[in-house]
């Protein structure tokens, strides 16, 4: 409606009449001076307050003269019979002027705001008014960053305390995430407990942040698009149920960050073992999800000659070829809602459902091959859309509900000891779990802690580590179907370790009361955990002793104490001949898993070769879980390894290498043949299983190499040292 | 919710962050506004406390009476001790200002301390003996207008209870010219009035006995003394205006006051002056004690109704009052502690007898405490009309140390520094308003020769911006640019435009405030540069201070 229409009303009875800057004025009762003003053409600045906000008169830049003792904020006082109000006399203007240069002297101008899009707020208030640089003294106490979200980029220093977040969050969503914090000059804003952003409930609506007048919470955007396929029209996006409630601005202002895919029947969506940066939302269609590599593992076989005789490497089953402790699992685990059975790894993804998270969230390789079964759309995306999705209530509950419908069984079932769990138990347990999800570096429970829940990892790695006199201690990296926090109910006693969040980890909890039923109803699960945790107990034991025993200075700085078994050659004896090194390509189809390069002690160097680490790198990101460790400590690729390399590429001393195979796969464009190709495994020092010295140790002509368990070898020779120095 | 806060401090010493995430739960309040409201108030602690926390009283009467110095041996005793065992830290007014120096350890307040007590009291704590007795800091004194001579008879309401003339409370409150003494100065009988006139239900009567501004004290001695003065009061404002509830509001650090006080009520209920039938009759009323969570900002009238509906203690815009819109958005009558003990003595002894106790053409009496500079700090009942004159050098004992009067507050920082030619003016609403100043709550702070006027403005603004709450712009930013920009000159960092720079800002804090404290931050540093202009220019012109106070 143009101002003009309501200036001619006429006054109705419970109108009422003031004077804004001389002109005679009639609005309905209740009308606040602000909206009085601003119907009849006349706006006053402001900083607080925007019309879809209930107003709270903070900021005070919206000040006006109404003939009283003080001046009253517009946005806030109503209008009353007779007032007479002067928006725009020179010591209102010099008011507001000095409000501006208050707020100015804080302001690391140009803010995020006004770099990104030229729009804060305070800095066109204060160029409107003409400011230079604020005479005030400028704030000494730093307030801070928080990049915690992957969305939302949260400045302190920027922050006004319009509270118009506050309020977007609470009133507008009721998300009830921001509010207030501290008092006086060190007040700010706070996302729960004064939370991280991305730690805390917040949903990710974006409301929050559209509703800023400054550059304190800003949108992460993406820098430039690399995404092929078609923008999405936010309103399309929001007519999504995993997307309701989302601020339309917020996801235009990440138009670049998703885009819709159209896939033709057959076509393949992504592959495994590829790196990538994006997660799929299946729109429509069905696909396919499978591995395409073969399930089979590196074997090194002797020949006939004797040690230094060529050793052949081939590929071979578990069947076939069982090994010490190899997993039994009948399930593996991948990057989507559910698990692949190892028999034949093949399922099928349908509309509402996402894959390629762990990839999107933490850039790990694709854990899978996705083909469309029959013509799909999709969207792809890319993190900071993701987390939107993620936080976002309707797709949490679809999400749970999925997984519970869909995957709980498998995943439960994934897991060897919970084999014996019956159908009507996993129903039971359908009404109790709860999918949890935890923030890089938090904490999921911590040792000490009386337990009250048991965990299955469900995406993500799960950091298990141990306070120790001397440090933390890492104990595992626990990935997608694995499970933890069983020990404290076995034992009654509290946490062992504390469990944290090495990336983007969502956990499957079980609370400990259905937990405890599980164990009275089905002592079989009883017995193995029983017998898993006396194992892990023992392994503690043992590296107890070892952090007991030996001195740790220097030999700790040098990560020596890290492995469990070390290559070292005698630097007196070694004539850096190369022998070892030629020896285990020999022994290794060419490939030498051993460099004579490395850390020295003493008159050591420790080459490098697997050391089987204390703090094993190496199993963080492997998309299938398919690295892990034997109860001896050794490491032991399973056979689902899809090659893609990420171990070798974790392990800081280079000793997982990619053995690649020439194999025979289904040829895609003409189904039912196949084709020649090449796919790699990974591998590691096998210590050449079967010989009775490795044979670098043996090749050594000068008996230098040798195959040492760090602290009994350096252990003695620390003490030597010691006794010397005294 | 502050009950849980402290059951949770009462069971940990803090507030572990999973104890406050169970009770959000609990009882169902988002998380961050539980966080919002812990943080805010200074009597809650977010992380572990140390074994030993002691806080030095910084403001003007312990400042004039060697809080600094108390501070100074404090801190290098304790000069890198481990900060979880001891720390020391300044805190706000204690209301201990007769009683000057104070601190407080582990929230005992220990009054009249100096520096090497107070380091070997916590010595002895650290090497494991118990924390000391606080002593009782009650000021008995005779209360020469009490109608009931001690005894609290009760007798207004009780033949309020069988007359039932409402009416004539209000025009004996009108005939006898009563205003609010908590420093506005609003006439009792029309608040009472608007609030008996308000058509809405449930109403209530609070009472702000949160006194915490510098200087002010006398609230303390009413309640020590006459708490059934007080209580009488707040039932019969209930009485008069249908309100049958009543909230005594009062700083956690008045520890025997409320005892005194929750002592009273619990004779008024046993007695049947308090409950659902009062003294036989169909007129209910039920009063308890509301202990604030701490801060100067409760004591503005809607903050700290803010912080008895649970909430941070930010003040409201107004209008709304809360005569209409006032605890819990209904009609309240809220009032200063003196205002109903006053209202309590005019109703007993007739408006006719309190106009007479006025002197020099002044009208009716008040409570005041004078502190500071002066040999017998405390609390006294005066006529209005009294002047500072002979509060300071009667009622207080002179100068101490036989100096001269420099300067004085009539009512803490807020009503700014007079200088010593001012010191004939009667204790009068009008005369000292004419003077530019104000009776206000009649915390009266002596100022001796040899003070540094620009010090003790820059302590008072300084106490503002500790205690501004944050909610508004010229405030919160406004309080802390105005403590640099004075600490700049006690240190001899001073712009060529500083002066025009200080007026624009207090122009904007004064126009732009919610609410009185951020009006009134301006009020100390303007008083000494209109009084004592040539101790601002020696600073800033000549970087010296003229009584070698400033520049350490």
């Amino acid at each position: 409606m143009p101002p003009d229409a309501i200036v001619e009303r006429p006054a109705r009875p419970n109108n009422v009449q003031l004077t804004i800057d001389g002109t005679p004025v009639s609005v309905p009762q209740g009308t606040t001076i602000f909206d009085a003003a601003r119907a009849h053409g006349i706006s006053i600045p402001t900083l607080c307050h925007q019309q879809n906000e209930n107003p709270v008169g903070v900021c005070r830049v919206c000040v006006v003269d109404v003939g009283q003792r003080v001046y009253a904020a517009s946005c806030v006082r109503q209008a009353e019979p007779g007032m007479t109000v002067k928006t725009n006399t020179e010591p209102v203007v010099g008011v507001r002027k000095t409000l501006v240069e208050l707020l100015m002297s804080d302001h690391p101008s140009p803010c995020a705001r006004q770099q990104h899009s030229g729009d804060c707020e305070l800095e066109r208030l204060a160029a409107q008014a003409g400011l230079g640089q604020s005479r005030f003294p400028t704030r000494t106490t730093p307030r801070g960053h928080d990049d915690s979200s992957l969305a939302i980029q949260v400045d302190h220093e920027s922050c006004i305390l319009c509270d118009r977040c506050i309020r977007g969050c609470d009133d507008i969503r009721n998300n009830w995430v921001l509010a207030r914090r501290g008092k006086g000059y060190q007040a700010g804003i706070a996302f729960d407990n004064n939370l991280p952003m991305g730690e805390s409930s917040c949903v990710s609506c974006g409301e929050c942040m559209v509703s800023c007048p400054t550059g304190a919470l800003t949108n992460r955007g993406v820098v430039k698009s690399h995404l092929e396929g078609d923008t999405v029209d936010p309103t399309f996006l929001t007519g999504l149920p995993v997307f309701e409630n989302v601020s339309g601005t917020f996801l235009g202002l990440n138009r670049n960050a998703i885009v819709e895919r159209r896939f033709k029947a057959g076509e393949i969506i992504c592959r495994e073992g590829e790196f990538g940066a994006t997660a799929f939302y299946i729109v429509d269609g069905m696909a396919e999800v499978y591995l395409a590599s073969p399930i089979a593992h590196v074997k090194t076989e002797g020949g006939a000659r004797g040690f230094l005789s060529k050793l052949t490497s081939l590929l071979t089953s578990r069947d076939e070829d069982g090994r010490n402790e190899e997993s039994t699992r009948s399930y593996i685990p991948i990057d989507a809602s559910v698990d692949l059975p190892y028999r034949s790894p093949i399922a099928e993804l349908g509309p509402g459902e996402l894959f390629g998270e762990m990839t999107c969230m933490s850039y790990y390789p694709r854990s899978a091959t996705v083909r469309a079964k029959t013509d799909c759309t999709m969207l792809e995306m890319l993190r900071n859309v993701l987390d939107i999705m993620q936080r976002n209530k309707t797709f949490r509950e679809q999400l749970d509900r999925t997984y519970k419908k869909r995957a709980l069984d498998s995943h439960l079932r994934s897991v060897p000891v919970l084999a014996p769990l019956t159908a009507d138990f996993i129903d039971h347990l359908r009404e109790h779990v709860e999918l949890l999800r935890f923030q890089p570096g938090q904490v999921i429970c911590s040792q000490g802690e009386v337990a009250d829940s048991f965990y299955l990892v469900r995406l993500g790695f799960v950091k298990v580590s141990q306070h120790r006199p001397g440090g933390d201690i890492v104990q595992a990296y626990l990935a997608r179907g694995s499970y933890f926090g069983e020990m404290a109910f076995l034992t009654g006693t509290p946490r062992m370790a504390t469990c944290t969040a090495l990336d983007h980890v969502e956990v499957v909890r079980i609370p400990g009361d259905d937990f405890q039923l599980m164990l009275d109803r089905f002592p079989d699960i009883r017995r193995k955990l029983e017998t898993e945790s006396a194992e892990h107990v023992e392994q503690n034991r043992q590296r107890d002793a070892q952090v007991a025993d030996v001195s740790m200075d220097q030999f700790l700085s040098q990560g020596l104490m890290e492995a469990q078994s070390l290559l070292i050659l005698d630097l007196d004896r070694c004539t850096r001949c190369d022998q070892c090194v030629r020896a285990c390509a020999d022994a290794h189809d060419g490939v030498s898993r051993l460099i004579r390069e490395g850390l020295r002690f003493d008159r050591y160097l420790v080459a490098t070769s697997c050391r089987q680490c204390r703090d094993p790198l190496c199993m963080v990101g492997c998309p299938v879980g398919s690295i892990r460790r034997r109860n001896s400590l050794e490491v032991i690729i399973e056979d689902w390894c899809i090659g893609c390399g990420q171990c070798a590429n974790n392990c800081p001393y280079g000793n997982i290498n990619m053995h690649p195979f020439p194999v025979e796969i289904d040829d895609l464009l003409h189904p039912g043949r196949t084709v020649a190709s090449v796919k790699v495994k990974a591998t590691s020092c096998d210590l050449c299983l079967g010989h009775a010295e490795p044979s670098c140790v043996y090749a050594c002509p000068h008996d230098a190499a040798h195959r040492v368990n760090p602290p009994e070898f350096f252990g003695g020779l620390l003490k030597r040292q010691k006794i010397a120095k005294q | 919710m502050f009950e849980e806060l402290r059951a949770i401090q009462r069971d940990f010493g803090y507030l572990p962050a999973d104890r406050l995430t169970t009770l959000a739960a609990k009882i169902n309040i988002p998380l961050s506004q539980i966080h919002a409201v812990a943080s805010f108030y200074p009597h809650f602690h977010l992380s572990p406390p140390p074994r030993v926390d002691v806080r030095v009283c910084a403001d003007m009467s312990c400042h004039l009476r060697g809080g600094d110095q108390v501070r100074s041996a404090l801190d290098s005793a304790f000069q890198g001790a481990d900060a979880k065992k001891v720390c020391i830290r300044d805190v706000s007014c204690l209301g201990r200002c007769d009683q000057a120096p104070a601190i407080m350890v582990n929230n005992n307040i220990h009054s009249h301390v100096t520096g090497r007590e107070a380091v070997a009291m916590i010595q002895d704590v650290l090497a494991g003996k118990p924390f000391p007795d606080r002593g009782h800091s009650a000021v008995r004194m005779a209360v020469a207008s009490d109608p009931y001579n001690g005894t609290g008879d009760y007798a207004v309401l009780r033949r309020l209870v069988e007359t039932r003339n409402w009416q004539e409370i209000i025009s004996t409150l009108k005939a006898a010219g009563l205003r609010g003494m908590g420093g506005a100065g609003f006439p009792t009988s029309s608040k009472w009035e608007l609030v008996r006139n308000a058509p809405s239900y449930p109403k209530y009567i609070v009472c702000n006995a949160d006194e915490s501004e510098p200087g002010t004290i006398k609230d303390r001695g009413i309640m020590e003394n006459v708490p059934y003065l007080v209580i009488e009061g707040m039932i019969t404002a209930g009485l008069v205006t249908g309100a049958q509830k009543g909230i005594l509001y009062i700083r956690h650090e008045y520890e025997e006051p409320k005892d005194i006080l929750q002592h009273e009520i619990d004779r008024c209920y046993q007695e049947g002056l308090l409950g659902s039938r009062i003294l036989g009759s169909d007129l209910a009323f039920d009063l308890e004690i509301f202990v604030s969570p701490g801060g100067y900002i409760c004591g503005e009238e809607s903050a700290l109704l803010e912080a008895i509906e649970g909430k941070r203690a930010e003040p409201r815009n107004k209008p709304p009052f809360p005569v209409t819109n006032g605890l819990w958005n209904q009609p309240t009558v809220i009032n200063n502690v003196e205002t109903f003990c006053l209202a309590t003595v005019i109703l007993a002894r007739g408006a006719d007898w309190y106009k007479a106790q006025g002197k020099n053409g002044s009208v009716g009496m008040k409570f005041v405490g004078v502190s500071g500079d002066v040999n017998r700090p405390g609390i006294f009942e005066v006529p209005m009309g009294t002047t500072y004159d002979e509060l300071i050098h009667e009622n207080a004992g002179g100068i101490s140390s036989g100096g001269n009067l420099l300067a004085f507050a009539p009512s803490g920082p807020s009503s700014g520094y007079l200088p010593a030619s001012l010191a004939n003016l009667p204790l009068d609403w009008n005369a000292v308003a004419a003077a530019g100043s104000m009776v206000g709550s009649g915390a009266i702070v002596v100022c001796a020769e040899g003070r540094c006027m620009l010090d003790m403005a820059l302590n008072a603004t300084r106490f503002y911006r500790n205690e501004s709450c944050g909610k508004c712009v010229p405030c919160r930013v406004g309080s802390q640019k105005l403590v640099e920009m004075l600490k700049g000159w006690t240190a001899g960092v001073s712009n060529t435009d500083d002066m025009q720079l200080l007026a624009e800002l207090s122009t904007a804090m004064k126009q732009a405030s919610i609410c009185g404290l951020g009006q009134v931050v301006p009020v100390p540093i303007a008083s000494v540069i209109k009084h004592f202009p040539s101790t601002v220019e020696e600073h800033i012109v000549n970087h010296r201070c003229p009584e070698g106070v400033c520049f350490g």
